[in-house]
């Protein structure tokens, strides 16, 4: 079953090349640790879900890439085509000549209905070419302008026009010194549309990432590219096949389905993250040895201690008996638990924001939305859920 | 020393080879059929007869569904479920129910409820029926089927203390993530279903098909899986024509289930009074069916008359309105609104109405051609059917959900000062 990919903003194309990228070299990966049937099994149950056959060879990516400034996407489409391995479809894009300058108001109520049409004839082409369609993937940021809004508008589409498609939305969390000074704003309209209208909104984390570049993979300047390519690696991780001793093929078809159906039935717990080990850099990998029950219980305890990184942590804790498929593929471990501490985090932010609200100050900004048709009322709605959301996980 | 006679039917004479014959037929017909000899033991009681026929007795009274889970149930299991599913059918005799529960005795009881199964319907050709080898790609056109059979038991747990409402949300989360999941493979198998007939016209020798079909498909890609197809279709045949042998023959096996019947013990006076569980209509019910068929017919006379007289009214009202141009998408409208009110109530009023409706499943065969086919149904047509169908049920629900919102509403208002937050949008 595949699943139809949609880039939103600068960040969601940036990441979504890498992540494709990722996909494609781990099912191409030349180190042999399998037998050649197992891995031409596993490189056609990769293959139907995120590319898409052509006829000279060359697999195109099943994504649709959204933004209003063509910058980015030029630059993704290049580099796509450039490796020569994969690319995107050629007209699977959409973008304005001009930008909005990051308004998330613009974004959902002017940009979003503006371009609706189009965008959704795309999205619906590439559905089309699927034999089987397992569900959508949205990448975006949270706290953008112009990317965020457009993206909660897209995905009310979505739920609208394919209500019975899953959809999983992956989110960055920007870092807590904040870039955009509206931010908190945009991200709590941002999560409070998708929480209506997404099936699962998988989080990541700007900060958390970060660290991990810095400390555990020794990078001194660590770019945006770096920090895209940890998170891809992640993302990667949670899409590929995952192998089972029943079916016919030996990998279970429905990917999205599997996922939400054991994490996210509850319609008000739709948070997740990704814990991943190990996290070091390609090349320190030839010099590690793994152990199954070494990397798991590794893994337990980042979940007991709601850490992201897996240093210093060094407590003598057995590891659950946890009937987790094994991956048919390099030691990249995945454990996708109901967590705890993305609860955390947003109540931490709540609270940031609640007291940013009570500020004066930052009421000024508000006629940037309302000059857009984002009302107060709209905000007090958005507050409103999340506080049902963060009581919900509270109350756990 | 004077001869003996022998007081032997000659008819008997005739038929003693036939007897073993036709029982054998009979249990090649039936799955899990035992051999004659236990049903010649049955005859004379023996306990080592009993157990094969209690298995007997449970393949043929448990749920099609449920077969290979069944299948390992223990023999006290089975013996349970076959005494409750022959009181419900309202078998007669009360020694069966008071066999004991490890199946060790009771092969003449069991002897006579086989019989008393096989006396009330075609019991074997039923069978052949559902295990009949689908060669073509079946589709079920009506829900018979799904309501018919529930699916496997399941047991049946107390909750201990009270239960976190949460939880249930979880489950329910959960079966409509699977429905989903269910709709998107559904979905698939269409497309592939579709890709199938299209590659493969004209390979079909059967000219009216014209393309073949998954299973048909399957044999020529994978010789290994078309010989157990064959060998799928040669045990069909086997039964059938077991199932012909013993309707040839079944009249020397009644002859002798007499002769069983009459070796019984008789019955205890008691049980002629004990209650049969069929279901009886009561004698004055009848004169109410009378009664409810004259009402029926004053309403509609009275029905006739309103809406004619609301006709007359509407036509004076409206005069020569209702002709321009602007009113014709307007009326198009009206019309097919009303089409499908129509449709829905009759769908509503002909659901006891068997031969109408499409029932059971379908070849699914496609053509290019519009040649109306007496006994083809056309995709279309089913799928006019189902959208009536689930508009009726989704006004259904719709209802029922107002009902439940204004229950909720009055519970609200009569805790003044209570402040509801209704959950996000399931």
């Amino acid at each position: 079953m595949s699943i139809v990919t949609v880039q939103l903003g600068q960040c969601g194309n940036q990441i979504g090349f890498e992540v494709f990228d990722t996909l494609f070299s781990d099912s191409h990966s030349s180190q042999g640790l399998c037998s050649k049937r197992e891995n031409e099994a596993y490189r056609a149950s990769c293959k139907e879900r995120f590319f898409n056959e052509e006829e000279n060879g060359v697999p195109i990516a099943r994504a649709v890439l959204v933004d209003m400034e063509p910058k980015v996407i030029n630059q993704t489409l290049s580099k796509a085509a450039q490796s020569g391995r994969w690319k995107y479809g050629q007209h699977a894009y959409f973008c304005q000549k001009q930008g909005s300058g990051n308004n998330w108001a613009y974004g959902y109520s002017v940009h979003g209905p503006r371009h609706e049409e189009s965008i959704m004839n795309l999205i619906q082409k590439e559905v089309e070419k699927c034999d089987s369609l397992s569900g959508f993937f949205i990448i975006m940021s949270m706290a953008g302008g112009t990317g965020s809004g457009i993206g909660a508008f897209v995905t009310q589409n979505l739920q609208d026009q394919y209500a019975h498609s899953l959809k999983m939305n992956q989110i960055i969390w920007p870092y807590g010194t904040g870039e955009v000074i509206v931010q908190n704003y945009n991200s709590i309209l941002t999560l409070s549309h998708l929480y209506r209208s997404s099936d699962a909104l998988l989080v990541h984390e700007n900060d958390a990432v970060h660290k991990i570049c810095a400390k555990l993979m020794n990078i001194k300047q660590i770019s945006f590219s770096d920090i895209n390519q940890v998170l891809a690696h992640q993302l990667g991780s949670v899409f590929q096949p995952v192998y089972c001793a029943e079916g016919s093929f030996h990998y279970r078809r429905n990917p999205l389905g599997d996922l939400m159906e054991n994490l996210v039935p509850h319609p008000e717990f739709k948070m997740l993250g990704v814990r991943n080990i190990p996290q070091m850099s390609e090349n320190s990998l030839a010099y590690s040895t793994f152990t199954w029950a070494g990397l798991l219980k590794h893994l337990r305890q980042m979940l007991i201690s709601h850490a992201k990184m897996e240093e210093g942590i060094d407590w003598q804790v057995r590891p659950p008996l946890s009937g987790l498929p094994p991956l048919g593929k390099m030691p990249l471990n995945k454990e996708l638990h109901f967590n705890t501490s993305i609860a955390n985090l947003v109540i931490l932010r709540g609270k940031d924001v609640q007291s940013a609200d009570l500020g004066k100050k930052l009421r000024a900004y508000l006629h940037q939305y309302t000059k857009f048709g984002i009302e107060e009322e709209d905000f007090l709605d958005s507050f409103t859920l999340l506080e049902q959301v963060v009581a919900s996980y509270y109350n756990l | 020393m004077g001869r003996r006679r022998r007081l032997v039917d000659p008819a008997a004479e005739a038929g003693a080879g036939a007897l073993p014959k036709v029982i054998a037929a009979l249990s090649r017909s039936l799955p899990a059929g035992p051999s004659p000899e236990i049903f010649r033991r049955a005859k004379f009681d023996r306990p080592e007869a009993a157990p094969a026929l209690w298995q007997l007795l449970f393949r043929l009274l448990s749920p099609r569904s449920a077969d290979g889970a069944s299948a390992s149930l223990a023999l006290e299991a089975q013996v349970c479920l076959v005494k409750s599913a022959l009181r419900s059918q309202g078998y007669p005799r009360l020694v069966l129910a008071q066999l004991p529960e490890d199946g060790s005795r009771g092969s003449r009881e069991l002897l006579l409820a086989l019989s008393w199964l096989l006396a009330r319907g075609p019991l074997p050709e039923q069978l052949l029926a559902q295990a009949h080898v689908q060669l073509g790609d079946e589709i079920p056109v009506c829900e018979c089927e799904a309501l018919a059979s529930p699916g496997p038991r399941v047991p049946h747990v107390e909750a201990e203390g009270p239960v976190d409402i949460r939880c249930v949300q979880w489950l329910m989360g959960r079966l409509r993530f699977r429905w989903r999941c269910l709709i998107a493979s559904q979905q698939e198998q269409c497309t592939l279903l579709s890709k199938i007939h299209l590659y493969t016209r004209g390979c079909h020798s059967d000219q009216r098909l014209g393309h073949l079909s998954v299973a048909e498909t399957e044999m020529l890609r994978d010789p290994e899986g078309g010989q157990q197809l064959l060998r799928r279709l040669e045990r069909e045949n086997t039964g059938l024509e077991a199932a012909l042998e013993w309707r040839r023959g079944e009249l020397v096996f009644w002859r002798w289930m007499d002769t069983v019947l009459g070796a019984c013990p008789p019955e205890a006076p008691a049980a002629a009074t004990q209650p049969t569980f069929l279901p009886r209509i009561a004698e004055r019910g009848l004169g109410r069916l009378e009664l409810a068929a004259r009402e029926l017919r004053a309403l509609q006379e009275e029905l006739c008359e309103a809406t004619g007289r609301r006709r007359a009214a509407w036509e004076a009202r409206v005069g020569g309105q209702g002709r321009g141009p602007q009113w014709s998408s307007a009326r198009q409208a009206l019309q097919k609104a009303v089409e499908q009110e129509l449709a829905a109530l009759r769908w509503a009023w002909e659901q006891d109405r068997g031969p109408a409706r499409p029932h059971g499943p379908h070849r699914l065969v496609r053509c290019e051609d519009e040649a109306p086919g007496g006994q083809h149904l056309r995709a279309a047509e089913v799928i006019q059917a189902l959208r009536s169908q689930e508009a009726c049920l989704e006004a259904a629900l719709r209802r029922l959900q107002g009902q439940c919102r204004q229950e909720l509403a009055r519970l609200a208002g009569a805790l003044p000062g209570l402040i509801w937050i209704l959950p996000p949008r399931c």
